[in-house]
C-alpha cells in the first residue's frame, strides 16, 4: 500500500531565549499507511507532541519534510484535524455550536440542511443528544472529549490526530471512550496518529506503536507491530498471547530510556587509581545462580582486593538489557551467556557487528530443560517420547521458552530437539522470555517448556508445575554457561583494568567452587540484591549428590561448576567455534568466512593466562574435544563441514564479517 | 439548576415566597444596617463634641427641601439634585462610551499586533498613571470650553483600564483556541467574531467595570474645577462657597449611591452577557 503520511528525515530545533538551541527531534522517519492507527509513545519531553504538531502543520520541521498524500505539509488544515489534549472546546458555545463552527467553516460549500444533518449525526455518534445545547462548562471531562472527537470527525478529515486524548480522564471513562474511538475509527476507516503515555492504551488502539527515545535529539527507538486482530475488545485483548510481550516490550523500552537519562546525568569519567585505567565499573548481571562469581567478588571484596574500588553491580531483568547496556556503552562489563560475545561480534544484534570479547568463562553447566508437568503425566519421559507426543498433537502449537537467541539454553535446547528429530523452528515455537518469568509463564500455560539456568528448573520441579526432562548430564556435560563479556574497544582502552577484573572474578570463581563456602554463597545469592528467591532453590552442591526425593523422578543435576584446575575458566576457542556453527545453523548470524580471525578476537586467552599467572594459579590446559549427548563428533578445524553434516538446519550463509579494526577509544 | 428550582417555588406559592425571600435575605441585611447605624451615631457624637461639621440630624434638617424636591428647576444652575446628577451622568455616558469604543479598538490592535504593542505600550503606561485632576488644566487650555474639557477628562481617565485589559485579554487567548482556528482555517472575520471577542470578553468587562468607577470619580473632579455648569461636582463647590456644609454632605451621599449603582449595573450586565464559564 502506498504511503499516506510521510515523515522524512525530520529534525526539529528550537531556538532558546538564551541564544542556544535545543534539538528536540533528530532524523525522524515514519511512513503511515491509509487506515492505519499509529501511536507515539515516549517519556514526557521526548518530542512526541512536537511530531504530532508537525503532522498537523501547527509546527514546521527545521529539516526534512512531512507529507500527506505526497503533498508537503506547510500549514494546518481541516484535512488533518486535531483532538487536543485539553479538548479545546470554546466555552461560550454549546456542544452543537462548537461542532457547527467547525462544520460551517470547513464544509461551507454544502447546503445548510446537509450541514445540520452532519452535525446531528455526529452528536448522536458520540451519544450526546441530551447535552447538545449545553455549554462545555456543564459537561464532564469524558463528555467534553467526546465533543472534541465528534467535532474532529464531523469535518471528515483525512487524518485524525489525537494528542493524549484520554490523559485527563478517569479509568472507567477512558476505557469506554477508547472502545468508542476504536469503533468509530473502524466504521469510518480513519487514519489516526495518537500521542499517548499509556502503554495499555497504545496496545489496545494501535496497529503500530512508535517508541521515541528521550530528548534531546529524540529519535524513533523502535516500532512495534500490534498483531492483535480487530475488532478488539478491551477485556479480550488482555488475553491475547502477544499482549503481555508487547506491553513488556514497551515498558522495557521506557524504563531503559529512563535509565539512560539517569546515566547521562551521572558523571561517568573514568577514575584512574592503583595503576588501573578505570576503577569505577558498572557490571551487568541477571538474577540467576550463575551470577555467583560477581556477587561473591563484590560481597567478599575480591574487586577491591584487585584495585577495583568502585564496582557497581547492575541487575538487569533480561539479557536484552545486557545487550543494550553493552552496545549503548553504559555497562563496562557484563555477565553474558556464552554465545553472546560471538553473537554480538557477528552482528546478531540488529545486524550491526559489535566486537565483544571474553577472557573468562565464569560457570559451566547449571542448565536444564523443563517441560510442563502435564507432559510427564501423559507419559513424556524422554526426548523420543516428546517427539512422538509432538507428532500426535500436530494441530497444537507448542511454545518453548528460551532466554535469548545467543544463550546456551537456546543453542542447547535447539541442538537437543534437533538431535531428537524435532525441528525447533517448525515443530515448536521458540519464545524469548526473561529467566525469572519462565516459571510464571509455565504455570500460566503460555509456554509448554523452557530451557534456562538454575534456579528456575529446580524451582518448577519443586513447585510441581514442571519437570526436568534433560539436564546438562544429558545434553552436554561441562558446556560453558556464563562468561565475562566486554566490548573490544573497552578492552583495548582499559587493558590493565580488564586483567584486574578477570583476576577478581577468577578468584571469586575459585571461592565459589569450595564446598565449605556453599552455605554462605547460597545466602548471599538468595538475598534481595541478587536472585531474590527462597534459599532452598539455590543449589550449589556437587552434581554427584542426589538432590531430592519428590514423587516424580528428580534428575541428578549438573550443578554449576565455577572453578577447576583443569582450566574450565579459560575461554575456549573450540567452544566458540561450535557456538558459531550453531548460530549459523539456526540462521541467527552468517557463518564468517574469516572465522579464524573472529575466534582469535573474541577469545582473549592471553588476558586469562596473565590473570591466572598473576594469581599464582597452576592451570594446566589441554585441548579437549566437545562431547555432546548424541555423540556426533565436532571437528573445530573444519566447522563448515560439520555444519553441512547436520541434518536439521536453516539455510545458512557464509560471509565475510568485517569487524572494525581494534582501536582505543578516547577515554 | 438553582435558578430553575427557585423559579418553580415562586410560581407554586408566591405568598410565602416573599417571606422566604426576606428571611433568606435577613442575614445579608442586618449586619450592614447595624454598621450604618453605628456609623451615624459616632458621627453625631463627634459633631456634638467638635462642632465644626453638622451631625446627621442637622444635615437632614437643613437639606430637607433638597431631599423632598429633587426635580425643581429655577433656571441657570439652580436646579434640583436629580438634574445635577443627571447632567453629570450624561457627560459620563458620552465620554465613557467613547472611551469604551476607543479602548476596546486600540486594545485589540495592541493585543493582536506585536509591533504595535511594543511601540505603544510605554506611552500608554506613562499616560495611564496621570491622575484625572492633572488633565483638567491641559484640557481647558486645549479646548477652551468647560463642557468639552470635562468630557475629555472623563474620557482620558476611563480609557486606560479598558484599553489595557482588552489588550491583555487578546494576548491571553489560550493557544488551544488559536490552534482550533488555525486547523479549521477560519477566516479573519470568523476568527474575530467567534474566537477573539468571546475569549477576550471577560477581560474587557473587567476593564469596563474599573473604568465606570474611574469615570464617575473623574466627573466630580472635573466639575469642581470648571465653574458655571450644571452638575453634581459644581453643586458641591457652589455649596461650599456658600458655606452650606450640609448640602455638601448630602451631595456626597448621592455621589456614593450613584457610584454604587453604576458598579452594580456593570456587574449585572457582565453576568448577563458572559456565559457562566468554569
Amino acid at each position: 500500500m502506498s504511503i499516506f503520511v510521510g515523515v522524512d528525515q525530520v529534525d526539529k530545533i528550537f531556538e532558546l531565549t538564551g541564544g542556544g538551541q535545543y534539538i528536540a527531534l533528530k532524523g525522524i522517519d515514519l511512513q503511515i499507511k491509509k487506515g492505519e492507527f499509529v501511536s507515539l509513545i515516549g517519556h514526557s519531553g521526548c518530542g512526541k507532541s512536537t511530531l504530532l504538531n508537525m503532522i498537523a502543520g501547527l509546527d514546521l520541521p527545521t529539516e526534512g519534510l512531512v507529507t500527506l498524500e505526497g503533498q508537503r505539509i506547510k500549514k494546518p488544515g481541516p484535512d488533518r484535524m486535531v483532538v487536543f489534549q485539553n479538548y479545546s472546546l470554546l466555552p461560550w458555545r454549546t456542544v452543537r455550536e462548537n461542532i457547527a463552527l467547525a462544520v460551517d467553516s470547513v464544509l461551507h460549500g454544502m447546503p445548510a440542511a446537509e450541514r445540520k444533518a452532519i452535525i446531528d449525526r455526529h452528536i448522536d455518534m458520540v451519544g450526546l443528544r441530551p447535552h447538545a445545547d449545553k455549554q462545555p462548562g456543564m459537561l464532564s471531562g469524558g463528555q467534553k472529549q467526546r465533543v472534541a472527537i465528534a467535532r474532529a470527525l464531523a469535518i471528515r478529515p483525512k487524518l485524525l490526530l489525537l494528542d493524549e486524548p484520554f490523559g485527563a480522564l478517569d479509568a472507567l471513562t477512558r476505557g469506554n471512550l477508547q472502545e468508542q474511538l476504536m469503533q468509530i475509527c473502524e466504521e469510518n476507516q480513519v487514519t489516526a496518529v495518537m500521542v499517548t503515555h499509556d502503554v495499555d492504551e497504545a496496545v489496545l488502539l494501535s496497529d503500530r506503536i512508535v517508541m521515541l527515545t528521550n530528548g534531546p535529539e529524540s529519535k524513533i527507538g523502535d516500532i512495534l507491530e500490534v498483531d492483535i486482530p480487530r475488532p478488539r475488545k478491551r477485556m479480550e485483548v488482555v488475553k491475547h498471547p502477544s499482549y503481555y510481550s508487547l506491553r513488556s516490550e514497551m515498558i522495557y523500552f521506557l524504563n531503559q530510556q529512563k535509565r539512560i537519562k539517569k546515566i547521562r546525568a551521572r558523571k561517568t569519567a573514568a577514575v584512574v587509581r592503583h595503576g588501573l585505567e578505570k576503577v569505577n565499573l558498572e557490571i551487568g548481571f541477571l538474577p540467576i545462580t550463575a551470577c555467583a562469581p560477581l556477587a561473591i567478588a563484590k560481597e567478599k571484596g575480591f574487586f577491591i582486593k584487585h584495585g577495583l574500588d568502585e564496582v557497581n553491580l547492575v541487575r538487569e531483568s533480561s539479557w536484552r538489557g545486557i545487550v543494550d547496556g553493552i552496545t549503548g556503552g553504559y555497562l563496562d562489563a557484563a555477565q553474558m551467556p556464552s554465545g553472546m560475545p560471538m553473537w554480538l561480534s557477528l552482528g546478531g544484534n540488529k545486524n550491526q557487528p559489535l566486537p565483544v570479547v571474553t577472557a573468562l568463562t565464569m560457570t559451566r553447566n547449571g542448565n536444564a530443560i523443563t517441560l510442563a508437568k502435564r507432559f510427564y503425566d501423559e507419559g513424556v519421559h524422554s526426548l523420543s517420547d516428546f517427539k512422538n507426543y509432538l507428532l500426535k498433537t500436530r494441530e497444537q502449537t507448542h511454545r518453548m521458552g528460551v532466554v535469548h537467541p545467543a544463550s546456551m539454553h537456546n543453542l542447547l535446547l535447539r541442538y537437543w530437539l534437533a538431535a531428537g528429530g524435532i525441528d525447533p523452528d517448525s515443530d515448536v515455537v521458540m519464545k524469548n522470555i526473561p529467566p525469572a518469568q519462565m516459571v510464571v509463564d509455565l504455570k500460566g500455560g503460555t509456554i509448554d517448556g523452557y530451557s534456562v539456568g538454575e534456579p528456575w528448573n529446580y524451582r518448577a520441579a519443586v513447585e510441581g508445575s514442571g519437570f526436568t526432562i534433560a539436564t546438562d548430564l544429558e545434553v552436554w556435560l561441562g558446556h560453558p554457561g556464563k562468561v565475562l563479556g566486554v566490548r573490544e574497544d573497552w578492552a583495548e582502552t582499559y587493558p590493565n583494568t580488564h586483567i584486574a577484573l578477570t583476576k577478581a572474578l577468577l578468584e571469586a570463581c575459585q571461592y565459589c567452587a569450595d564446598p565449605a563456602n556453599a552455605q554462605e554463597i547460597r545466602q548471599i545469592l538468595a538475598s534481595q540484591e541478587y536472585v531474590s528467591t527462597d534459599i532452598e532453590y539455590i543449589q550449589l552442591e556437587d552434581p554427584n549428590n542426589a538432590t531430592c526425593d519428590l514423587n516424580h523422578p528428580m534428575r541428578e543435576y549438573a550443578h554449576h561448576q565455577f572453578y577447576s584446575e583443569s582450566a574450565i575458566n579459560r575461554p575456549s576457542r573450540t567452544e566458540q567455534i561450535w557456538i558459531m556453527t550453531q548460530l549459523a545453523r539456526w540462521g541467527d548470524t552468517p557463518f564468517p568466512r574469516n572465522w579464524v580471525e573472529i575466534v582469535e578476537r573474541v577469545c582473549r586467552v592471553r588476558v586469562f593466562s596473565t590473570a591466572a599467572r598473576e594469581l599464582g594459579l597452576d592451570i594446566s590446559y589441554t585441548r579437549q574435544p566437545i562431547q555432546l549427548f548424541d555423540g556426533k563428533p565436532f571437528n573445530a578445524d573444519d566447522p563448515i563441514a560439520y555444519l553441512n553434516d547436520l541434518e536439521i538446519k536453516r539455510d545458512f550463509s557464509i560471509a565475510e564479517v568485517i569487524l572494525d579494526a581494534p582501536r582505543r577509544t578516547a577515554a | 439548576m438553582t435558578t430553575f428550582t427557585a423559579k418553580r417555588r415562586n410560581s407554586n406559592n408566591s405568598d410565602s415566597a416573599i417571606s422566604v425571600f426576606i428571611s433568606k435575605q435577613l442575614p445579608e441585611i442586618i449586619p450592614p444596617t447595624i454598621a450604618i447605624v453605628v456609623f451615624l451615631v459616632i458621627w453625631q457624637v463627634f459633631s456634638l463634641i467638635a462642632g465644626t461639621l453638622p451631625g446627621p440630624i442637622q444635615v437632614v434638617q437643613e437639606t430637607w427641601e433638597l431631599i423632598l424636591y429633587p426635580f425643581y428647576d429655577r433656571g441657570g444652575i439652580d436646579k434640583g439634585l436629580f438634574w445635577q446628577i443627571f447632567a453629570s451622568l450624561q457627560r459620563v455616558a458620552i465620554s465613557y462610551t467613547l472611551a469604551a469604543i476607543v479602548g476596546i479598538g486600540l486594545g485589540i490592535l495592541i493585543g493582536v499586533n506585536q509591533t504595535m504593542s511594543k511601540a505603544l505600550d510605554p506611552l500608554f503606561q506613562l499616560l495611564r498613571t496621570v491622575p484625572p485632576l492633572a488633565w483638567v488644566p491641559i484640557s481647558l487650555a486645549a479646548l477652551r470650553q468647560n463642557e468639552p474639557a470635562a468630557l475629555f477628562v472623563i474620557f482620558i481617565t476611563s480609557l486606560w483600564p479598558i484599553l489595557i485589559n482588552t489588550a491583555v485579554g487578546v494576548k491571553e487567548i489560550p493557544n488551544d483556541y488559536n490552534n482550533v482556528a488555525k486547523v479549521l482555517q477560519l477566516s479573519q472575520k470568523e476568527y474575530f467574531l467567534n474566537i477573539l471577542i468571546p475569549a477576550a470578553l471577560p477581560y474587557i468587562f473587567t476593564g469596563l467595570r474599573i473604568s465606570i468607577g474611574l469615570a464617575w470619580l473623574a466627573i466630580i473632579a472635573a466639575e469642581i474645577v470648571m465653574s458655571g455648569i450644571v452638575g453634581i461636582g459644581f453643586f458641591i463647590w457652589d455649596a461650599y462657597q456658600a458655606n452650606k456644609v450640609s448640602e455638601v454632605i448630602l451631595a456626597l451621599v448621592y455621589i456614593g449611591v450613584v457610584g454604587l449603582i453604576l458598579d452594580k449595573l456593570m456587574a449585572w450586565l457582565q453576568n448577563r452577557i458572559l456565559p457562566q464559564q468554569k
